[in-house]
């Protein structure tokens, strides 16, 4: 299992438009990955979950993937986080 | 009312979804931000409101209602889950024009006001305020079946989903 830690920096949180963007990326791995937030813990690749997070600026998440490509995911996460959020 | 049901309606057992605003049914495709155009949130339409009120849709749970009033999203008492985003960009109000009126994690009733807002005021500072109203588990749908293209009146039908 891989994890990425991350906090968020962009002053909207993760609303509508980057959370969509962000389960668009999960959705291209087959593993197993797990959004979790400050309130609760959600399937990365379901918008409703995603979205209903309402995180915020300042907020710590993490993704937990487990998987057969869990390296690459955790790499290629890690990346949009840092350039979307 | 009636007619526009029967156009859309099939099996009684498919799942009816109100139209929460009143205005102008248009094409996801139509819209200027790829995030809705693309259907990346989900499949839908949107509806180019001409009154400033957001009613539910159904029955339902409302997952989270953005603190700003922007958008909302609810899980329905038939497990269909919803996005009604009032407006494109309008995060960036910080919820200026918006009223909430309704709590994240409640439940509501269908015809029940969610949100209002000032769509001439949201115009005037340089937002549209046209209203996707998408479906997000579109996937775990065999069909759905949208409102036409034109005018349409809160309460009206505007999805009709049928299950797998």
């Amino acid at each position: 299992m891989k994890t990425v830690f991350y906090t968020i920096t962009d002053a909207l949180g993760l609303h509508a438009r980057p959370a969509g963007m962000l389960v668009k990326e999960a959705s291209q791995f087959k593993s197993n990955i797990k959004l979790i937030g400050p309130a609760k813990e959600v399937d990365a690749k379901r918008i409703m979950g995603v979205m209903s997070m309402g995180v915020k600026k300042g907020d710590a998440i993490r993704l937990t993937i487990e998987g057969e490509d869990e390296a690459a995911a955790a790499e290629k996460l890690e990346q949009f986080l840092k350039e979307n959020l | 009312m009636f007619g526009k049901w029967k156009r859309l309606s099939g099996s009684p057992a498919d799942i009816h979804i109100i139209a929460p605003v009143s205005g102008v049914v248009i094409p996801l495709s139509e819209l200027s931000d790829p995030t809705f155009a693309q259907g990346i949130l989900g499949k839908g339409v949107a509806i180019r409101p001409d009154e400033g009120r957001v009613i539910a849709p159904a029955d339902g749970t409302v997952e989270l209602v953005m603190e700003t009033g922007h958008a909302v999203s609810m899980t329905t008492e038939d497990g269909v889950e919803l996005l009604i985003h009032i407006g494109l960009d309008t995060v960036r109000l910080c919820g200026k024009h918006y009223r909430v009126c309704c709590e994240s994690g409640s439940w509501v009733t269908r015809g029940q006001t969610l949100v209002e807002f000032d769509p001439e005021a949201i115009r005037a500072d340089g937002c549209d305020p046209i209203t996707p109203v998408l479906v997000c588990n579109a996937g775990e749908y065999a069909a759905i079946r949208m409102a036409p293209e034109g005018g349409i009146h809160a309460g009206e039908p505007l999805f009709l989903l049928r299950k797998i």
